[in-house]
């Protein structure tokens, strides 16, 4: 390996200890026996576990967060695959125009999105807070899946389908039993991507919430204001374990990384 | 290419479902945004909304203070990154996808969990202040939460990630040979470094800014935790009079005001690289 020298391995302890170092502080502090935070913990103690299933904010927001990021993420798939096939498979004059529209939510601050969607629903009239979290998770997910499916897209032959098609399969046939099964990797990417995109969502669920329906992380920020336990800590460790094992297994799967 | 009579059907049939969700849900909601911002409730068209925002002392601090802290953000990454993505780039495959895989870890957890962290670590009877007092550097706990070296601290962990990402793949296709040509005509690493590295990754280096830069002027969750109602940014002023001072068209205009920052710093780098390029 030429051209790394030893200052720039001490770069890589900095970097991993910045970005990891904070994770260790948490799941030490998810342990400590006392309830004022004060570092290093005394003790050893699984109770702040105990207390995250014990608060009912928290079990009934993991659902809703759970339920919501599954579903957005399916439903912008869904509908974000046939525009992928339409920007990869067909030249049309207004592919760029289409391909600006759907990266558009990712320009566009999170809580602007959730506070001008939040305005317009309530012009719209009564509105379920889900619907409306639905919407805008939906809405912020479309970046994601367009892309990586393009991707996923542009990486098959389109002779293969054509190949289908000739040999007497009809547009939808072709696509389903040929081009579908080839993008299984890439389908699996993007949703691992939706979910996690959904289910860590802040700032477009904080004004989507409403009274009784909030997602995890919402809810998490608004027990900080009132609590500062190592309640947090713990949930935040049960999560990170929840994260690490949905992205190492994607990683090795799939190559996640490439993605992102 | 497919090439078909009914084309134009088939695309529009493909393309107008999802077009139509974003367009109803999404670039609508943006539009009534703009007009609650220019369109106050008793009727008539007003920039007093504008001017109130630019006329105001309050909102001029917070929003220089959002621009700068963006910016030390988008600085220290660039400092913290780019060494470290070269090593990176330099590594086996395997080992490189397992490093890089622990770059994006903290990129798959939420901002509340990953910005707690940094209240223990910064509290008042948080790890450094522990140390300082049982050091007997300070008689009182210091004050680091609700400061900008907070929120700064915060941001950074949170960004760091998105600087690393492009600036690894870029460098990836850097081949070994150009940096050994360097060498052997004579530059030393610093040298190579700077005038071979960077240029052939400026790609990723101007990618990897557009993200931390707008991520860190929008973010929400570090300034509301790390921050508080003491030391606003945007975010949290938007947030502060949509709910609590129930101004909605204030509320409006900070909103605007973000939105057509982050467009600004997206055009901005993107014709910066196309004349590079």
């Amino acid at each position: 390996m030429p051209m790394v020298s030893r200052w720039m391995y001490i770069s890589l302890v900095i970097l991993y200890s910045f970005l990891l170092g904070p994770f260790i502080i948490i799941f030490m502090a998810s342990f400590g026996a006392n309830a004022t935070m004060a570092f290093p913990p005394q003790g050893f103690t699984l109770d702040w576990f105990a207390n995250v299933f014990e608060t009912s904010q928290f079990i009934d927001s993991f659902w809703i967060s759970l339920q919501l990021a599954l579903l957005s993420t399916i439903v912008s798939l869904v509908m974000g695959m046939p525009v992928a096939y339409a920007l990869t498979r067909f030249q049309f004059a207004a592919s760029g125009l289409v391909e600006t529209v759907f990266s558009a939510p990712i320009l566009v601050p999170g809580l602007v999105i959730g506070f001008a969607m939040l305005n317009f629903f309530v012009l719209l009239g009564d509105m379920h807070v889900m619907t409306g979290l639905f919407i805008g998770h939906t809405a912020i997910l479309f970046p994601y899946s367009v892309r990586v499916i393009s991707a996923s897209l542009r990486n098959l032959d389109p002779y293969v389908e054509d190949a289908a098609v000739s040999l007497g399969a009809n547009r939808l046939r072709g696509f389903l039993l040929v081009v579908l099964p080839n993008m299984q990797a890439g389908i699996a990417a993007a949703f691992v991507l939706g979910f996690i995109t959904s289910f860590n969502n802040v700032p477009v669920s904080l004004f989507l919430s409403g009274p009784g329906v909030t997602t995890l992380p919402v809810s998490m920020l608004s027990y900080l204001e009132y609590y500062f336990d190592p309640t947090i800590a713990a949930l935040s460790t049960l999560l990170v374990i929840f994260t690490v094992v949905l992205v190492q297994t994607a990683e090795r799967v799939l190559g996640l990384s490439q993605f992102v | 290419m497919i090439r078909r009579p009914n084309q134009t059907r088939t695309i529009i049939l493909l393309v107008c479902p999802a077009l139509i969700f974003v367009l109803v849900f999404f670039v609508l909601p943006l539009i009534f945004l703009l007009s609650q911002s220019v369109l106050p409730e008793d009727g008539g068209f007003t920039l007093s909304g504008y001017l109130e925002f630019f006329q105001s002392r309050v909102s001029w601090i917070v929003y220089l203070r959002t621009l700068k802290l963006g910016l030390i953000v988008t600085g220290i990454c660039v400092v913290m990154a780019y060494p470290a993505a070269f090593v990176l780039a330099r590594m086996p495959p395997r080992r490189r996808s397992f490093l890089v895989s622990l770059v994006i870890l903290p990129l798959m957890t939420n901002a509340v969990a990953r910005t707690f962290a940094w209240l223990i670590i910064l509290g008042r009877r948080g790890m450094i202040n522990q140390t300082l007092l049982s050091l007997e550097l300070v008689e009182n706990p210091v004050r680091f939460i609700f400061t900008e070296t907070a929120i700064v601290l915060g941001l950074t962990q949170l960004f760091l990630p998105l600087m690393v990402l492009p600036l690894v793949s870029a460098m990836e296709n850097i081949p070994d040979d150009v940096l050994e040509a360097a060498r052997s005509l004579g530059a030393n690493r610093l040298t190579t470094f700077l005038r071979i590295v960077v240029p052939l990754s400026s790609d990723g280096l101007v990618l990897g800014a557009t993200l931390v830069f707008t991520g860190s002027v929008t973010a929400f969750v570090t300034p509301a935790i790390l921050g508080g109602s003491r030391l606003l940014l945007m975010s949290t002023l938007l947030r502060q009079k949509a709910v609590i001072l129930f101004d909605q068209q204030a509320a409006a205009v900070v909103a605007v005001v973000m939105i057509l920052t982050t467009l600004a710093v997206n055009l901005l780098l993107r014709v910066g690289r196309v004349q590079q390029g």
